[in-house]
């Protein structure tokens, strides 16, 4: 018997180290470990409530690229444990209808799902186009994923209504587009704010039939000085009057905006040819002298960066105290002003530059200090005294 | 000649003959075409004038480590050069909408790019370095334990301390406001370490050039030039560019200028 089985064993080991069954194998594991993953189960778990005191405070998520849905679980959890209350998130075109009239919503069915589990409001912003919507190249040159071609404006505009439809409890705030006043946001064409509000009108049109009860947000403008015939985009309050000329007013809820802090504090003194956190207050003015006081303003991304090197950053401890500040100065002087979203929240991945350091989370869930205050300031904890020491003294 | 040396033979001679034609066809691989590289006649250089050292704008033209790195190679092929200054978001899309032909903007090496870009070698590594005084260098993680270590509040410094904790005995942090704090605490004797990163430890060098250090990288992050994957003409002839600059010492003196 046991002799058999040496026997059996020897002439099984002499087949595998034949090479040809030994290239059979290696091809066979080859190609079941490039293809086979195991199937994730996350659980949904409980339905959660956000717990927190000061119900502006949202923040700018990038789930759309997150490959495994139990980071997207964690990053929803992180968020409503902050104290948010809401989460700006990217629905992109490109990537929910990949062919004309064929969608594949798996990835925002799971966004959409935990954030909903969690107690998280969505603002879905849209926009990147897929390859079928526009041409190749234009002028010699292979078009970018924000060019969006007049001719497939109508197409945008279905898409954003599907969405609508798909969604009609958990969605009910739309962006239209993203700062379509930088030129690389129009697909690096000079920016057009009437071609802008012809996008705008066809997707209010579309959004409220699909679902009546959602808001659609014009914007978001991003704060620029450029002027003019700039090749790289239009000054964020020209833009806006060029909108109003256009007939914007009847095509948007509300307004979104980006407001920075760059190397400033918080309650510095809006300039109009400065960028700070305060800037925004212009934009307001414009939408006030419009006859549009009644529509708030939704302000999508803010924040400061401390990256150690960008001329655009601050230190970490100036990013912390300038932020709270933000959220308090917003909170006691903007009446108008519904939500004030940090960008961003987490990356998937590092993208190996400055915008690194604009996240509160690191790609790898290390909760950087201003995860920690912003939290203490939501959910009315103490707040932690300074985290640093006095510079150190020659004795 | 039995039937499984037979297969055996016939694989060795597969993977010779493969081998082979691999090598053959990069030592015939034509020179780098420089009018398909640059068909433009013209370098056009992508960058990011918003990180200084290495580039800056002030209104008139673009200045640092990088457009004179970038001069150098532009003057190693013999073409002149343009900048283009661009946001870091359209940094790539300008590269491969072919706006400009090259990115150099003090760029990490990105692999979820390598689809659309091809990297030179790296001209530059920032990564965080653990500083100590020279007679006193403290052994990578083991050595830390206990020890009074300076870093900048908040910074990657800090991040990384935590990493190095959780594999280690904790240390005395002493956290502050700047990284030159974190150094001035070390000269000054307050801490027995710092970790800041390498264009850190440079910068203050140069203002304390008597002060002599031990450091060792506790992470990597290189800095490369990037070319469109299809332009692979424009790529080799960069990379080359780069490399003689490297062996001929320009690179180091082009750092020490601004560094």
């Amino acid at each position: 018997m046991l002799n058999s089985f040496r026997y059996k064993s020897r002439r099984f080991f002499k087949l595998l180290t034949r090479p040809g069954w030994l290239l059979l194998l290696t091809t066979v594991y080859m190609v079941f470990s490039t293809t086979w993953s195991p199937v994730e189960y996350v659980e949904l778990g409980e339905a959660q409530v956000v717990q927190t005191t000061k119900p502006q405070v949202c923040v700018h998520t990038l789930l759309e690229n997150e490959v495994q849905e139990r980071k997207i679980k964690r990053s929803l959890e992180l968020v409503r444990e902050m104290g948010a209350t809401t989460i700006v998130q990217f629905f992109p075109w490109a990537y929910f209808e990949p062919g004309d009239d064929q969608y594949n919503w798996t990835q925002a069915d799971i966004i959409v799902r935990h954030a909903k589990n969690q107690g998280l409001r969505i603002i879905a912003r849209l926009g990147l186009v897929p390859d079928w919507a526009r041409p190749a190249t234009s002028e010699g040159r292979a078009t970018t994923l924000n060019y969006l071609p007049e001719a497939s404006f109508d197409d945008f505009a279905q898409y954003a209504s599907q969405l609508a439809a798909r969604y009609p409890e958990e969605i009910r705030h739309f962006i239209i587009w993203n700062e379509p006043n930088l030129s690389f946001e129009w697909g690096y064409r000079p920016v057009d704010p009437a071609a802008y509000v012809r996008l705008l009108g066809l997707s209010y049109r579309a959004i409220k039939e699909a679902n009546p009860q959602a808001l659609v947000l014009a914007g978001a403008l991003a704060p620029t000085n450029e002027v003019q015939g700039s090749p790289a985009g239009l000054n964020e309050n020209i833009y806006l009057r060029e909108m109003y000329s256009s007939g914007a007013a009847p095509h948007f809820d509300a307004l979104a905006v980006h407001s920075y802090g760059s190397t400033e504090p918080a309650d510095a003194e809006p300039s109009a040819d400065r960028l700070n956190f305060r800037r925004v207050e212009f934009l307001r003015q414009i939408m006030v002298e419009a006859g549009d006081a009644a529509k708030p303003v939704f302000i999508t991304e803010s924040g400061w960066n401390d990256h150690p090197r960008w001329t655009g950053a601050v230190r970490p401890s100036q990013r912390l105290q300038y932020t709270i500040k933000a959220f308090e100065f917003a909170q006691s002087n903007w009446n108008w002003a519904q939500q004030l979203c940090i960008w961003a929240f987490r990356y998937p991945a590092p993208l190996n530059g400055y915008p690194d350091n604009f996240t509160l989370v690191s790609p790898e869930f290390d909760l950087k200090p201003i995860y920690y205050a912003i939290q203490d300031y939501a959910r009315g904890w103490e707040r932690s005294p300074s985290g640093w020491l006095p510079p150190p003294e020659a004795s | 000649m039995s039937k499984r040396a037979r297969l055996g033979l016939s694989l060795a001679l597969l993977v010779i003959s493969m081998s082979s034609l691999f090598l053959f066809a990069s030592w015939t691989e034509r020179p780098a075409d420089i009018a398909k590289a640059f068909p433009r006649g013209i370098i056009v250089v992508g960058v990011d004038a918003s990180v200084p050292p290495f580039a800056s704008d002030d209104g008139q033209a673009v200045y640092g480590l990088d457009i004179d790195l970038a001069n150098a190679i532009a003057r190693h092929i013999n073409l002149p050069i343009r900048f283009l200054n661009i946001g870091y978001y359209g940094l790539y899309d300008a590269l491969i909408s072919g706006e400009v032909d090259i990115l150099i903007s003090a760029l990490r090496v990105e692999e979820a790019r390598m689809d659309d870009v091809r990297y030179t070698r790296h001209y530059f590594d920032n990564g965080l370095l653990l500083v100590t005084p020279a007679d006193k260098a403290i052994a990578l993680l083991d050595g830390l334990a206990g020890q009074k270590v300076a870093y900048e509040f908040g910074s990657g410094a800090d991040t990384e301390l935590r990493v190095l904790e959780d594999k280690n005995d904790p240390v005395t942090r002493l956290p502050y406001e700047l990284p030159t704090y974190a150094l001035d605490s070390l000269r000054l004797e307050y801490a027995d370490a710092a970790i800041v990163d390498a264009i850190t430890l440079r910068l203050y060098q140069r203002r304390f050039a008597d002060w002599r250090t031990a450091q060792s990288y506790l992470t990597r992050d290189h800095y490369a030039i990037a070319a469109r994957r299809d332009n692979r003409d424009a790529w080799r002839l960069v990379d080359g560019a780069l490399a003689a600059l490297k062996e001929n010492g320009e690179l180091d003196k082009i750092i020490a200028l601004w560094l």
